[in-house]
């Protein structure tokens, strides 16, 4: 290797290093205590000093999957429990009674992310290439207010939606929110979206006009299998922002359409908070997006700047 | 800063830009400025004379 | 129009250009293409702007359907604009402000800058350090209030050890001096990552030709970085403090679970206080023009946004 006057010194690499790593494990503490915490039990979690050596268990994930009951030591000695489940709630003298509402608040997150991480991906994808491709009459006016929806804040919009969506009988469904995270995504799709597009050079396209193509048909069978990855890393982010979006969620639903992160605070134990169960309904949820924020990494900085900084 | 004022006089939009850029930035630490109630009640009107002017300004020749 | 004409155009045309003038002309297109978007966002982002805007007149109340809606003129605007207690809000958002993006420029940059000394597993420490950005706030906020409990929390434990202070003795977040700095803790870990990558960004954009000439030059070290280093990543820095200042103006969902602007009023941000204005009295008109006050303000430091972000492409 040649000698540059840029290439920091093997002691400052190793100081940069220790640093760089310290912070990393501080930063990430929070995260694995989430993780340890759901797998608790009720006394372990509030124990002091902190335990980090514990004895895990699934209490924390069966309170958080199931309503229970407490019954007399009479009752539980004739029904002796019969799955492992129940013999984890049998220590506290419960019976499970059925499952909890999380299992559907889960699915609501679910679909509506997918659902409207789809529309906002397709409108998105046809609105970035008519804004990369054509002359499109003011396109930068266009864009600006496009971008514009996103600085909006959700609880000044939430107000006439809110009014809307009661008028409409959109307010507590999964197709009313569906709609609106469309909205707040399209501009995040849009201008990664034009971004990615940009960089497809038009000769592709021109020479399968040539060919006969029509501009759909080019379109079609160039542009998007060139965008894929683009597409996928958009696809990655709108369904990042669906899914932990809280204020619009906290407002216009309650119970039918409502999301993970207005219910996940309200699970409640037996006096004040039962923290295994939110923790480990937390790490169920927060998980699958450390896993795609790990598979985005190349990508993480055009996601965040709007597709202004590419690195 | 002649030059600025040139491109004020002749209407070119990166000083414009400036000034209205100039106008938001001071609406908002008039908004939030913990001292004087006066600025306070004020500061919206500057954003939005800014605000307004900056999508005017958006229109001149650069 | 006479058809063997357009009939002989045709077979003079190659198939391919015939087949293509059958198809949609690019104008067309476009439109169909843009058309859905700016439908939906017509739909569900001006539309209800306008809304608010008309209600933002006048003294309606969502709770009171039946009592007469009075058009109230500027009057809600002046209430807002002279009312101390919204003042009070807003200089808490200007204080949450100003530390969090205090600590997370210091904190992002330092670290960006030791990053872009390219150790060897750079990628993979970035990697993690990233993470908490991309979490859920409400979700994440609420499992702080956790870690903050006095005496089992870790947060107080980890204060405890290094201080030596007990660790009952002081609860982040029901303290009236302690907790706007609870907010702040969690935001600059939250979202320090981000101030990271674009510094880093930034140091990565910059030649290094310059540092070349710069060395030939004799420049120190230290004279470098402050005429050459931070100079150049300045842009990137603007569009770290406007985009974080921008979200931090709103800030809600974090604030909601952590504190929910308490104890008294103390960390009362402004978009707090506009939800409990909106949908706890349900003060719908006066809480729109409160929105309308929020909105523009916004809207004009996206302006500026917009601006900073295209002197970034350009680089």
């Amino acid at each position: 290797m040649s000698y540059s006057v840029t290439e920091p010194s093997a002691r400052q690499k190793w100081i940069a290093g220790i640093l760089v790593a310290l912070y990393a494990v501080i930063t990430i503490l929070p995260l694995v205590w989430i993780i340890a915490t759901g797998f608790k039990t009720p006394s372990d979690s509030i124990a002091y000093p902190p335990k980090v050596v514990f004895q895990p268990t699934l209490e924390g994930y069966v309170n958080l999957f199931t309503t229970r009951t407490r019954q007399t030591p009479e009752y539980m000695a004739e029904h002796p429990p019969q799955t492992w489940a129940e013999r984890i709630v049998a220590k506290y003298d419960m019976t499970i009674v059925g499952p909890s509402r999380f299992g559907a608040r889960f699915l609501n997150s679910v679909i509506i992310g997918f659902g409207s991480t789809f529309l906002s991906v397709f409108l998105g994808t046809l609105a970035a290439y008519a804004f990369s491709r054509f002359k499109v009459p003011l396109k930068d006016d266009l864009m600006f207010f496009i971008l514009s929806t996103r600085m909006m804040p959700p609880i000044a919009v939430a107000i006439p939606i809110f009014l809307m969506y009661r008028t409409l009988g959109l307010s507590d469904t999964h197709l009313g929110m569906i709609l609106l995270y469309t909205a707040v995504n399209l501009s995040l799709s849009v201008w990664l979206l034009k971004g990615f597009i940009d960089e497809i050079p038009v000769e592709y396209e021109e020479a399968a006009l040539i060919d006969g193509y029509t501009r759909f048909q080019a379109f079609r069978k160039v542009v998007l299998p060139q965008a894929a990855t683009g597409i996928a890393s958009t696809a990655i982010f709108c369904l990042i922002f669906a899914w932990n979006e809280y204020a619009f969620a906290v407002l216009l639903t309650s119970g039918e359409a409502q999301t993970a992160p207005p219910f996940i605070p309200t699970i409640i134990g037996v006096g004040g908070q039962d923290w295994p169960a939110v923790a480990a309904g937390a790490t169920l949820f927060l998980l699958p997006v450390m896993v795609f924020t790990i598979l985005l990494r190349k990508h993480l900085l055009r996601g965040i700047t709007f597709g202004a900084v590419r690195k | 800063m002649m030059t600025f004022l040139t491109g004020l006089r002749t209407f070119r939009r990166g000083p414009w830009e400036m000034l209205a850029s100039i106008l938001i930035a001071l609406g908002v630490v008039m908004m939030m400025q913990p001292w004087v109630l006066a600025f306070y009640t004020w500061s919206f009107l500057v954003t939005l004379v800014g605000t307004i002017l900056f999508m005017v300004v958006g229109k001149f020749p650069s | 129009m006479t058809n063997p004409a357009l009939g002989r155009l045709a077979k003079a045309t190659p198939p391919g250009l015939a087949h293509r003038l059958r198809g949609l002309s690019d104008r067309t297109i476009a439109w169909i293409f843009v058309a859905p978007t700016i439908f939906l966002l017509l739909a569900i982002n001006i539309f209800p702007l306008i809304w608010t805007i008309r209600l933002s007149f006048t003294n309606f109340r969502v709770n009171r359907p039946n009592e007469a809606v009075k058009w109230v003129g500027l009057q809600n605007y002046s209430r807002i604009l002279n009312d101390a207690d919204i003042w009070a809000t807003m200089t808490n958002t200007a204080h949450f402000l100003f530390w969090t993006l205090f600590f997370q420029i210091l904190i992002g940059f330092a670290l960006a800058w030791l990053i872009n000394r390219k150790f060897k597993g750079n990628d993979l420490w970035t990697t993690i350090i990233v993470l908490p950005m991309m979490l859920s706030p409400a979700v994440v906020g609420n499992f702080w209030t956790f870690l903050y409990q006095p005496q089992i929390g870790l947060f107080n434990y980890a204060v405890a050890f290094v201080t030596g202070a007990d660790p009952a003795s002081f609860s982040m977040i029901a303290d009236v001096r302690l907790a706007p700095w609870a907010l702040i803790i969690v935001d600059t870990w939250m979202w320090t990552p981000f101030v990271m990558l674009i510094c880093l960004a930034g140091l990565r954009s910059i030649p290094e030709s310059i540092y070349e000439a710069a060395e030939c030059d004799r420049a120190s070290p230290w004279r470098q970085f402050w005429t050459l280093t931070i100079p150049m990543v300045l842009p990137f820095l603007m569009l770290a403090v406007l985009f974080r200042g921008i979200e931090n103006f709103k800030m809600f969902d974090l604030v909601v679970q952590l504190t929910g602007g308490g104890p008294g009023d103390t960390t009362l941000l402004t978009s707090i206080n506009l939800k409990r204005e909106a949908f706890e009295k349900w003060r719908t008109g006066y809480a729109s023009a409160y929105a309308v006050i929020l909105f523009v303000t916004i809207y004009g430091l996206a302006s500026i946004y917009v601006k900073a972000l295209n002197r970034v492409k350009q680089r």
